[in-house]
């Protein structure tokens, strides 16, 4: 009964503050632009690619032949890869495609456009880790020593009430309060999605709400974490400082110099030395192949027709065979280096995760398939359409394409008849494998869980505080 | 009077809650900071020198002048340990050979995506985020504050005059402010030159103009929180409207206006360039391969109806002609693919550079950016980084092909297979030879770009010239409004 009370009485003054109106207009500002902004962002991208993958096919399509053709495949921009960026601007966006052999991804959009890597995107990440939580101090930190340095605090418990519900009032009014006014400012900011003619499936949605209750729950943290400073102290100016240390400590270095620090105690091996190493191989195999070249030798009044073709076989099945040795070399490399790769991530993240941003960062990047699995995710796809690339080379040039030998063999006597070229339509589609809810929400399950824990344990921190509160 | 006024502003500031939890959050970040930049510098500069190594290797590796090519690396610079700008984020190796065209490839980012995630903190970042915010934490209640208490009107009973109050409270928030910044400034040069970073004279002019440029960053915020408070009564709303001035000013309008420039100006992506580019390259060579058929038919008509020993001598006497001129042929193409890229390259860089100078000048509306453009500026991390150094390695890609072209040429030997199909005699091949051991003594070397203090200067006169304006602007509003300021 009085924690409702308390409840709807926080509520309206949260309601009726001034700091309350200009915060609030501040943030739905924020967040608004924020989805204007990336749904830009994703139409240009989105603009962009399609240009270049038509730019692509007229390209393969004045070819007469298929063998030989240039073909690269794009990673696809995603509405969610807009709103939460991840590192997704930071991989390598183009691949070339080839029947064989290791795929290279090339072109970060921060290598091609240096412009947006200087300020970088206003995302949801950065809107919900850095500015949303700096307002939550702001919104909170005087929620109880504020009371009793105006007096009300002592006014209030002159009537019966307990300690317990007035808290907890506090608590899941500024959280309810504040959390609904936030909702609709995100609603908003969803609902413009559609008129930029953005699609989103069901399971983007499903991924987006989840990212938003993500964010919901980061800020309800610092809610729950300013309030209770707020009654550890007796000044409003100590805990909005005490707040404010701890945020830049949480959202600015934490995060940052926990992977820096700890990415850096798990030895990784030199990429350069790496790629230097295979291409050094490639070469070492090649000048072992040329005497074996040289030894072609074809009886003596072969048709030079026959003779050609004899030869180009030669040359592929030599080909072929470095190919498979390559391929074994590299693979073993790769393994030991994506091994210790991924050992150096799990180290560094779960250190990183000491602080709630990186928690939520980690969580929301996860559900928007940006995080550091967008890379592998990636590869596997375009790995998986090496296969489908090379069996239709295959059928269409008798090679997958990748044997490095091939002879053109024209002679002066053709016809003046122009080739007919080829139709690039026929290349089989670049399938790029989303992210799905079921499997972004298993991986971002971890962080998603954290969030609550940081939530659980900042209220009760903030409850028992006040438990022991003086009131004077 | 002023002085004892700053005294007892000092005495304020430095005993006060504030102060300490500044310069405790300031000695923290920018240590660390400092410190993880070296440590990222000395790795970069350790792979930078690893790949010159391996480069050389490699070029070793070739048997014969037409297989020679080049990996060229953008030089790690000291300053980036303060301003790291753009560092991680360009590409840092190029081929250099003839059939590739220069190109950034491989950014620190996206070698090493784990570092993405949370980007690196350099001293520029503290500045521009941190320092900005605790400017505005030192001055949101120095005039309405006192007015709260009362003590403003105390002050003035003495014989003080308000231009004399408002410098007093200026000068001792500015000290109060700078400390916490320059001491872990000073460890950290210490740190840097304890950790043997090369820091050479040009070094230690940038830097000092870096912390220049830094207070005078500060300076713009100090200026901002006292023009907010001495036109404000109440210390909360002046707090609140500074708060959303910084975040705007500092977090928002940067992003915005790149945003609204990329809007503005569209530019294609790479991947579009390179089907172009792969497009004109694909009908020179297809062209390439029908000028040698038909010139090759060219020549056997010549022979026709002469007799075989005729023959011979014909075609040996003309064989080196020949060949001239099919390799004459080649390069042309080469030279005109070559061409064609760049021109592609920079008609995009054209719309890039309009991009860009759209968006500076929106961004520069806020300080912020324009101490975040004159740092980055400064340190030679700057947006213009990428072309500087492709630029250079364009000139020297040049030089290294013209240097393995009359190589190729003095050793008679281009590495390439030559097959011979002649009706009588059958079908000859010819795999070339391996020159084993190629003297790599005079092969050009790369050099990074240099930029001169000149060049440097003229590029962030702009910024420092704007943020003095700022500066001043704001001083003269203060000056004006504290002078109206109703002190009851």
């Amino acid at each position: 009964m009085m924690f409702k009370l308390i409840f709807v009485k926080e509520l309206k003054e949260i309601v009726q503050s001034s700091r309350f109106t200009i915060s609030f207009a501040v943030c739905s500002i924020l967040i608004v632009l924020s989805f204007f902004m990336g749904a830009q962002n994703y139409v240009s991208s989105k603009a962009q690619y399609e240009a270049a993958v038509q730019e692509g096919y007229n390209q393969i399509s004045a070819n007469t032949e298929w063998i030989g053709i240039n073909h690269s495949i794009m990673l696809p921009p995603e509405p969610l890869m807009a709103l939460v960026t991840g590192i997704s601007n930071d991989i390598g966006r183009d691949i070339e495609m080839k029947g064989r052999g290791e795929l290279r991804a090339e072109n970060t959009r921060f290598n091609d456009e240096p412009i947006f890597a200087i300020f970088r995107f206003m995302d949801l990440e950065f809107i919900f880790g850095v500015i949303l939580s700096l307002f939550a101090i702001i919104f909170t930190y005087d929620a109880i020593n504020g009371e009793k340095v105006s007096g009300t605090l002592k006014l209030c418990f002159a009537n019966s009430v307990s300690r317990a519900s007035f808290i907890a009032g506090k608590l899941a009014g500024s959280f309810v309060g504040l959390g609904l006014a936030l909702l609709i400012p995100l609603l908003i900011g969803a609902a413009i999605l559609p008129l930029f003619g953005i699609t989103l499936s069901n399971d983007e949605w499903l991924r987006l709400g989840l990212i938003l209750l993500a964010g919901l729950a980061y800020f309800g943290l610092f809610l729950a974490l300013t309030i209770g400073i707020s009654a550890l102290t007796n000044k409003p100016s100590t805990s909005f400082l005490i707040s404010l240390v701890i945020w830049i400590f949480a959202v600015l270095i934490i995060p940052r110099a926990s992977v820096l620090v700890s990415g850096r105690l798990v030895e990784v091996p030199n990429i350069d030395e790496i790629t230097a190493e295979k291409s050094r191989y490639r070469t070492q195999l090649f000048e072992d192949d040329r005497p074996k070249m040289a030894n072609f030798s074809a009886p003596e009044g072969t048709e030079p027709q026959k003779v050609m073709q004899a030869f180009s076989k030669h040359m592929s099945s030599l080909s072929e065979e470095r190919t498979s040795k390559i391929q074994v070399f590299e693979e073993k490399i790769n393994e030991n280096y994506n091994n210790r790769k991924r050992e150096q991530e799990r180290v560094a993240l779960a250190l990183s995760r000491m602080s709630p941003t990186s928690v939520f960062s980690l969580a929301i990047t996860r559900l928007a398939g940006t995080s550091l699995e967008l890379q592998n995710r990636y590869m596997d796809s375009a790995k998986e359409y090496q296969k489908v690339f090379a069996d239709f080379m295959t059928e269409k040039t008798g090679s997958t394409g990748s044997a490095g030998f091939r002879m053109i063999i024209s002679s002066s006597d053709d016809s003046d008849e122009e080739p007919e070229t080829i139709d690039a339509s026929e290349l089989p589609n670049f399938q790029f494998q989303k992210a799905t809810f079921g499997v972004a929400a298993k991986g971002s399950i971890l962080d998603l869980g954290l969030l609550i824990l940081f939530n659980l344990v900042f209220f009760g921190g903030a409850f028992f505080a006040f438990l022991k509160y003086d009131l004077r | 009077m002023i002085k004892l006024m700053i005294e007892k502003e000092l005495k304020n500031i430095l005993l006060s809650p504030k102060f300490v939890a500044t310069f405790l959050v300031c000695s923290v970040l920018i240590l660390t900071s400092v410190f993880i930049g070296i440590q990222e510098y000395k790795n970069a500069v350790a792979q930078y020198e690893a790949n010159q190594q391996i480069a050389q290797i490699n070029m070793q590796q070739a048997t014969n002048w037409g297989s020679v090519r080049n990996q060229v690396h953008r030089k790690p610079t000291p300053m980036q340990v303060f301003v790291s700008g753009l560092h991680f984020d360009v590409g840092r190796v190029s081929t250099i050979s003839d059939f590739h065209d220069v190109k950034l490839t491989r950014s620190p980012y996206s070698d090493e995506t784990l570092f993405a995630i949370f980007r690196f903190i350099d001293l520029t970042f503290i500045v521009q985020v941190v320092l900005s915010l605790f400017a505005i934490l030192f001055t949101y209640d120095a005039i309405n504050g006192e007015r709260e208490n009362g003590t403003l009107k105390l002050a003035f009973a003495n014989s003080v005059s308000r231009a004399g109050y408002l410098i007093s409270k200026f000068i001792g928030i500015w000290i109060g402010l700078v400390i916490p910044l320059l001491i872990p400034i000073l460890i950290s040069l210490l740190l840097v030159v304890l950790m043997g970073v090369p820091f050479s004279g040009g070094e230690w002019l940038k830097f000092a103009s870096f912390v220049g440029l830094s207070l005078l960053y500060i300076t713009f915020f100090i200026g901002l929180g006292l023009l907010v408070s001495a036109t404000t009564r109440k210390s909360s709303l002046s707090f609140l409207l500074l708060l959303v001035i910084w975040v705007g000013g500092v977090l928002i309008l940067p992003r915005m206006s790149v945003m609204a420039s990329g809007q503005l100006v569209k530019t294609e992506s790479i991947a579009q360039i390179e089907a172009k580019q792969e497009a004109y390259r694909k009908v020179r060579w297809d062209e390439y391969s029908s000028t040698i058929s038909e010139m090759w038919s060219k020549r056997s008509q010549e022979m026709e109806g002469m007799g075989e020993d005729e023959r011979t001598a014909y075609r040996d006497d003309k064989e080196w002609t020949w060949l001239e001129e099919d390799d004459a042929a080649r390069k042309q193409v080469q030279i005109d693919v070559t061409a064609n890229n760049r021109k592609l390259l920079e008609e995009t860089r054209n719309k890039k550079q309009l991009q860009e100078r759209i968006a500076f000048s929106l961004a520069r509306i806020s300080p912020a950016s324009s101490f975040r453009l004159a740092a980055m500026n400064i340190a030679g991390t700057d947006i213009g980084m990428k072309n500087r150094y492709e630029e250079s390695m364009r000139t020297y890609r040049d030089d290294f092909t013209s240097y393995t072209e009359a190589e190729k040429e003095k050793s008679g030997n281009d590495g390439g297979f030559r097959i011979e199909v002649d009706s009588d005699k059958g079908v000859k091949l010819d795999f070339g030879r391996n020159d084993q051991g190629l003297d790599l003594s005079g092969i050009p070397q790369y050099n990074a770009p240099i930029r001169t203090a000149g060049v440097i200067l003229s590029k962030s006169i702009l910024d420092f010239g704007l943020l003095a304006i700022f500066i001043m602007l704001l001083f003269g509003a203060t000056f004006v409004a504290f002078i109206k300021y109703d002190m009851r």
